[in-house]
């Protein structure tokens, strides 16, 4: 388990992190998502031990990070900005990290590199930025970390690589309980994989829910009536509304059979009930105010 | 087995449950079949292990499968009793609704009742 607690942090007077509280259940592939900004690089740099926190404590399995060897051994971290050894090839790095892992499976890495279909003799610095990323997702893979983090990882990568990049994560989740903590904008892609999500905005955390849990109570509503009664949502917590001809548009944060309840009670003409994407709640919590913003997406 | 659809607006969850419910009504997957592990179908089908187990919790509390500790999880005997009210109700606004269309195309009662009743007695018979 990762367990952020109260951890603070300024750059100068800057105040990159906020009181902010991160909890990631073993096991679990958890999204982090914010606006750019927001301090997810930040974080990930505290969580995996390379950025000291002013005041707070960051804890994996129980155990602080920072300059903790033991515990960096079990973690594997995929940067935004990779780093090779600039005379490197992908063998010679392959042997820096066996001796820097004790989990280091050779066959996997063999397996990957093959499948990845990567050149082990090329120079690592020669290789194009989405190779460069496949060459350090084969490493850390064949590290058999316990806690993989990752920052943007699937940036740059096609389609099929990334399809493959998934399967190899699912796969160490489902058979070894590895707990994943990922950070993206590509929200349609963490909502097909992420079971947890944790919303940040200016270092502190909006909101840390089970995504099912999160997406099953808003709901983005269309109603028309032949005839309107009055007022007839004042029973839900509704957080958008606008009337776009006889058709009312909403958002209403609410369980969905009360909302079926209350909405069927008058007889609506036409009633669509949706659940809202992560993309929509992401935008509805931290593009909330702005109106400008609001009526572009909804 | 079955797809996912990304694009959908439905959770993954939604779709893991839909679908094996579609599969065990249907009877493509009979009843006492053994079902894939959680770890199984979810490196088939790419998806978080944790979904598939709650999706398999969930259709365990429904009644569509069983879990036998150590051995796996089996599709269920259709149920005789116990009813889920919730659900009565929402299949009946499901047919309610279908009928509404029949009627809007402009077919009169006796034309739907032709259309459903050998639905209804050829599910009766085969049980």
């Amino acid at each position: 388990m990762i367990k952020v607690d109260h951890v603070n942090k300024n750059f100068d007077r800057f105040k990159a992190l906020d009181d902010l509280n991160i909890n990631v259940n073993k096991g679990s592939i958890y999204g982090l998502v914010g606006t750019n900004g927001a301090g997810k690089t930040t974080i990930i740099k505290h969580i995996t031990g390379i950025i000291r926190p002013d005041s707070g404590q960051i804890t994996i399995g129980g155990e602080d990070v920072f300059d903790n060897r033991n515990v960096k051994q079990k973690m594997g971290f995929i940067p935004d900005d990779l780093f090779f050894f600039s005379t490197y090839n992908l063998k010679e790095m392959s042997k820096f990290y066996k001796a820097l892992y004790p989990n280091w499976n050779q066959e996997r890495y063999a397996h990957m590199v093959t499948q990845f279909d990567l050149d082990e003799g090329n120079k690592l610095s020669k290789f194009s930025k989405g190779m460069q990323k496949q060459a350090a997702f084969v490493l850390i893979m064949s590290s058999m970390p316990d806690y993989l983090i990752l920052d943007e990882p699937i940036d740059g990568l096609d389609p099929i690589v990334r399809k493959l990049v998934w399967k190899y994560i699912v796969e160490d989740v489902a058979e070894r309980e590895m707990t994943v903590l990922v950070s993206s904008h590509n929200l349609k892609e963490l909502e097909g994989i992420c079971d947890s999500i944790g919303i940040i905005a200016k270092g502190h955390m909006i909101m840390e829910r089970d995504l099912d849990e999160l997406k099953s109570d808003v709901h983005k509503i269309q109603v028309a009536y032949k005839k309107k009664p009055e007022n007839p949502y004042k029973n839900l917590n509704v957080l958008h509304l606008e009337t776009r001809g006889t058709v009312d548009l909403l958002i209403v944060k609410d369980k969905k059979e009360l909302v079926e309840q209350t909405i069927w009670k008058n007889n609506p003409v036409l009633f669509d009930l949706l659940p809202l994407s992560l993309e929509e709640i992401f935008i509805y919590e931290l593009g909330g105010a702005d109106h400008e913003i609001q009526s572009i997406i909804f | 087995m079955f797809q996912l659809d990304l694009k959908s607006r439905k959770t993954i969850y939604e779709q893991v449950v839909d679908n094996l419910k579609e599969l065990i009504i249907a009877e493509v997957l009979q009843p006492e079949e053994k079902l894939p592990s959680v770890r199984e179908l979810s490196k088939t089908l790419t998806v978080n292990p944790n979904t598939i187990q709650k999706a398999y919790r969930e259709l365990e509390y429904q009644g569509y499968i069983y879990t036998v500790t150590g051995l796996g999880t089996f599709v269920a005997e259709p149920r005789e009793t116990a009813i889920n009210p919730i659900q009565l109700e929402e299949i009946t606004a499901r047919i309610e609704n279908d009928i509404k269309e029949l009627y809007f195309l402009g077919l009169n009662v006796e034309e739907i009742k032709k259309i459903i009743l050998p639905f209804v007695e050829e599910r009766g018979e085969n049980k």
